[in-house]
């Protein structure tokens, strides 16, 4: 059965049609829009649950001559995923209006928190290369806009930018490596299926061996690996989700634990049937358990539950990457199995997180303890959804921690990988000792003394429960029954990610093999070392503070800055305040491109000039050449600008001689106008002032450059152009009358055939003046400037002219076309 | 030179709308009858002083020296290429009312026309009345603001 397009465009607009009415919405419901986000999220998870079941892929019509689409690709992993994220929605909308009450800047919250849902349906669905960047990097763009919630926090503004800096980074190599994979698919599966990813899935086989042809395997790979690397906080650019905890809570939930950081496992999941093969393994098995053990110690060092909690999900992310890794079913099974359960137990963790910080005012793990005696509901959910995450049996975590362990156990089975063949089990082992650990210390806040300085905790309020709950619910109906939620939901999400997949099966171990052995290690170790856990926590620590290089944050923080400083004393230097420095930087740059560009396409070639110049022509470049030559000698400005003009005049002269009246015109008229300003401004320079030799030769060179750019310019311009008028130039010739009904081809062509050029340079005539209104208005404000000789004022005066003559170039390129 | 700038302004911006109009067949065109008017503003600017066109012409009073853009000539130069931007835009834009590609242009000659005979109405002619405007608008603000420095 196919999708049906209608509903699933409703599903992924409705929350950005949602999110751009909150304003109004706001401002009649006030806090209680809160509820209303529950009512679209769960709107959008109702229409996404009408097209269970459902597969295939349902298209919009977008950039049909680019075959660029809004394409949909419905299927049990991206409607897992969907209503992952709608179901999630709706719950953290529904905890939202308590825990954020009395906040200022709500409409932005819930606008933000609104797109955000949109874009993770849409990435979850869409199957268009270009969809998916686009709604990936919307995800990326509301997380910064939500961790920066607290715009006057220093701290919160830091993270956000570097949530930005390394996810939207990490999605420029994405847009890369989805480029290329659509150019392979353009080349071997038709053009049709360029941007196609629903197509490309079909054929996975075809695509992979196209790809290892091209050499473009491992480049693809690794340019996915890294977009997805960066989105699901992989090590070693992990650090940004610990930071991003500066967000509110409910945002941490939603956001950097449930759905946004799983884009990238969900995109390996994916792309996981086409990209297969040894070296995925040794990527995504390698980075994943090092990603899971290394974040599992950063937990257990962690000194704020937000912190541990982050922490945690950043090493479960490694988990489920690991499982994709793994090549057999079971890696897939553990990927998939996993997300679901990390989703229902995390997101409820942070919830709790939050009712804690809330009602008990502190966040620091120090400082609480014996919490069941005031929050005893909280209590019960934390029980059910901590030893989740420690993956002690019978809760739902241990399945999918068993099937990570059976999966990497296979592996040497699959694949010649010698050593690694034990390492990865005993890592996975040595890794998910430390998630018991954090994971008892989290439940520990509950039970054991209260301590005499936690104040007054109140009574957490029904909406903040409540959601928290459902999720716990949730969880314990997985832990109990696995088997039904595999039926439900796995099991289709496992097709999508598989290559072989089959009936899945999970329930509790029944007799001996060697993951249960691993299972009961892991366990028995963590409670045996957690007595121990003060003086693991310090010791860590320690180890982090002896030694700052290991801490991803301190090489961020040392490139960051050292870039910034790079930037700041680079635009001292270029950007100076003085009109020449512009005037030379922007020159001898646009020489040194131009020139560049015609070396490396091989534009030149040695030519023989044909010089067909008649006697007027030749007497009216003479003067000119005189002119210009006497413009370098003039004595005053004055002179020299009245010098200058006799070069334009013989131009125009020139353009008459080779029968080009309109140029004509319009070159006399433009070269009085420039007299008339160049007179006006020329008072404002200082007369004569004293220029040291080396100046004067560095002008005489970039004049000299220039004058080469243009001229090479014109000869590798009109050189390129076949004998006679082009094909253009007879089709405008005849076009003119019958197509524009105007005898002047000039004219017709810029206001008809190429009215959009026109319209371009208009745009740039008001621009200028617009900005040369702004310079000389403004001038007189802001003269704090540290450049503020006499020299560089008039300078900054003659910007006027400059720019001026720079408009005037303009349309009259134009008429030359 | 204020006599002869009484007798050539007037020529020249006759000359100037004449290029603007006769564009579309004869050399001549928007841009060009722009720049062309400008130079004949750019004359009375010469001959009588910058507040000329204010006071002598207009009949309003000027409070002198406070700043470039102190002239309501000088907003109106701004409005006039912004209107003359609208312009251009939105006959580029009515071609899409008919489902024509944006900035189509068309031509309807009209016969029986007195003294012309027959007249052509080119669509063309509204763009081009945008660029003429933007040209005069912006060239105008630039040497006003430039000459009162």
């Amino acid at each position: 059965m196919s999708p049906d397009l209608a509903v699933v465009v409703a599903a992924v607009a409705l929350p950005f049609v949602a999110a751009a009415l909150t304003p109004l919405v706001f401002r009649v419901f006030g806090e209680r829009t809160g509820f209303l986000g529950t009512a679209v999220a769960l709107a959008s998870f109702g229409l996404l649950a009408t097209q269970y079941g459902t597969e295939g892929s349902v298209a919009l019509e977008w950039i049909p001559s680019l075959n660029v689409a809004l394409r949909f690709y419905v299927d049990g992993w991206a409607l897992l995923f969907a209503m992952l994220a709608t179901g999630i929605g709706a719950l953290v909308f529904t905890y939202s209006p308590a825990y954020m009450h009395g906040q200022a800047g709500l409409p932005r919250y819930y606008a933000a928190l609104l797109a955000f849902m949109g874009s993770i349906v849409g990435v979850a669905l869409a199957a268009d290369l270009i969809a998916i960047f686009l709604f990936w990097e919307l995800t990326s763009l509301a997380s910064f806009v939500l961790i920066g919630y607290y715009t006057a926090d220093d701290s919160s503004q830091y993270a956000a930018r570097m949530a930005m800096f390394i996810t939207v980074g990490g999605g420029l190599f994405l847009l890369v490596g989805l480029l290329l994979l659509s150019i392979v698919a353009g080349d071997v599966l038709g053009p049709g299926a360029a941007f196609d990813l629903a197509t490309m899935l079909e054929n996975p086989d075809t695509m992979r061996s196209a790809l290892r042809e091209r050499g473009l395997f491992i480049p693809v790979l690794g340019l996915l690996a890294i977009g997805a690397g960066t989105k699901s906080a992989q090590v070693p650019v992990h650090f940004w989700l610990p930071n991003a905890m500066a967000a509110p809570t409910p945002v941490s939930a939603f956001l950097h634990s449930a759905t946004m950081v799983k884009v990238g496992v969900y995109f390996i999941g994916r792309v996981r049937p086409m990209l297969v093969g040894e070296e995925w393994l040794f990527l995504f098995a390698t980075l994943g358990l090092t990603t899971m053990t290394v974040c599992a110690i950063m937990a257990v060092a962690a000194t704020d539950i937000k912190e541990l909690l982050a922490y945690s999900t950043a090493s479960h992310l490694g988990l489920m990457v690991a499982g994709f890794g793994f090549t057999s079913v079971y890696g897939a099974e553990t990927g998939v199995f996993h997300l679901l359960n990390h989703a229902l137990f995390k997101a409820a963790l942070f919830l709790v997180a939050g009712i804690v910080a809330h009602e008990a005012g502190t966040r620091e793990i120090e400082e609480l303890g014996g919490l069941r005696h005031d929050l005893p509901v909280t209590a019960a959910i934390t029980g059910v959804v901590a030893l989740s995450m420690a993956g002690i049996p019978p809760f739902n975590g241990f399945y999918s921690k068993e099937l990570l362990f059976e999966a990497a156990v296979e592996a040497s089975h699959h694949h010649e990988i010698g050593v690694l063949g034990w390492l990865y089990p005993a890592v996975a082992v040595f890794g998910s000792i430390f998630t018991v650990l954090y994971s008892l210390r989290f439940l520990s806040l509950f039970v054991g003394e209260r301590p005499d300085a936690l104040g007054h905790v109140h009574r957490p309020p029904v909406s903040l429960l409540a959601p928290p709950a459902v999720l716990a619910l949730l969880a314990a109906a997985v832990s109990v029954d696995p088997q039904r939620a595999v039926d439900l939901i796995v099991q289709s999400g496992l097709e999508a990610t598989a290559v072989d997949p089959h009936a899945m099966h999970v329930g509790l171990p029944t007799s001996y093999s060697t993951p249960v052995g691993m299972s009961a290690v892991t366990i028995g170790a963590g409670v045996l070392a957690y007595p121990a856990y003060g003086r693991i926590h310090d010791g860590v620590r320690a180890g982090l503070e002896a030694v700052p290089p290991i801490r991803a944050n301190w090489w961020y923080d040392r490139v960051v800055e050292g870039l910034s400083d790079e930037g700041r004393a680079f635009a001292e230097w270029v950007h100076n305040g003085h009109l020449r420095t512009y005037a030379t930087w922007t020159l001898a740059a646009t020489c040194a491109l131009a020139l560049t560009g015609f070396v490396a396409a091989g534009a030149i070639v040695p030519t023989t000039m044909g010089l067909e110049v008649t006697v007027p022509i030749a007497l009216v470049l003479l003067v000119a050449v005189i002119g210009a030559v006497a413009v370098a000698r003039a004595d005053t400005h004055i002179a020299g600008i009245l010098t200058l003009s006799i070069l334009g005049f013989m131009i125009a002269i020139f353009y008459i001689l080779a029968s080009a009246p309109d140029l004509a015109l319009t070159q006399l008229v433009v070269e009085t106008l420039v007299l008339v300003i160049f007179l006006l401004v020329v008072e404002e320079i200082p007369e004569r002032y004293e220029i040291e030799v080396g100046r004067v030769a560095r002008d005489a060179a970039l004049s000299v450059a220039v004058g080469a750019t243009v001229f090479v310019t014109i000869l590798v311009t009109t050189d390129a152009r076949p004998d006679g008028p082009t094909e253009i130039a007879r089709a405008y010739a005849e076009q003119a009358v019958p197509g524009g009904g105007g005898t002047n081809i000039v004219n017709v062509t810029l206001v008809d055939f190429r009215g959009f050029d026109t319209l371009g340079e208009l745009a740039v005539i008001a621009l200028a003046s617009i900005s040369i209104l702004t310079l000389i208005v403004m001038r007189g404000r802001g003269d704090a400037s540290p450049a503020g000789d006499d020299g560089s004022r008039a300078d900054s005066t003659d910007d006027g002219p400059t720019a001026d003559a720079g408009t005037d170039g303009g349309p009259s390129g134009g008429e030359d076309a | 030179m204020r006599t002869t700038a009484r007798a050539i302004v007037p020529i020249v911006l006759v000359v100037a709308i004449s290029l603007f109009v006769e564009g579309h067949n004869l050399p001549g065109g928007g841009f060009i009858g722009g720049v062309l008017t400008v130079t004949a503003f750019g004359i009375v600017y010469m001959a009588f002083g910058l507040d000329f066109l204010e006071r002598g012409v207009l009949g309003r009073e000027v409070d002198p020296g406070k700043g470039p853009s102190r002239d309501r000539v000088v907003l109106a130069y701004r409005r006039l290429f912004a209107y003359g931007f609208a312009i251009a835009v939105v006959s580029g834009l009515a071609p899409l009312v008919f489902e024509r590609p944006f900035l189509t242009q068309t031509f309807v000659m009209l016969e029986g026309v007195p003294i012309y005979d027959h007249l052509e109405v080119a669509s063309a002619l509204a763009f081009d009345f945008g660029v003429y405007c933007v040209v005069v608008g912006g060239l105008l603000t630039i040497l006003s603001v430039v000459g009162a420095e």
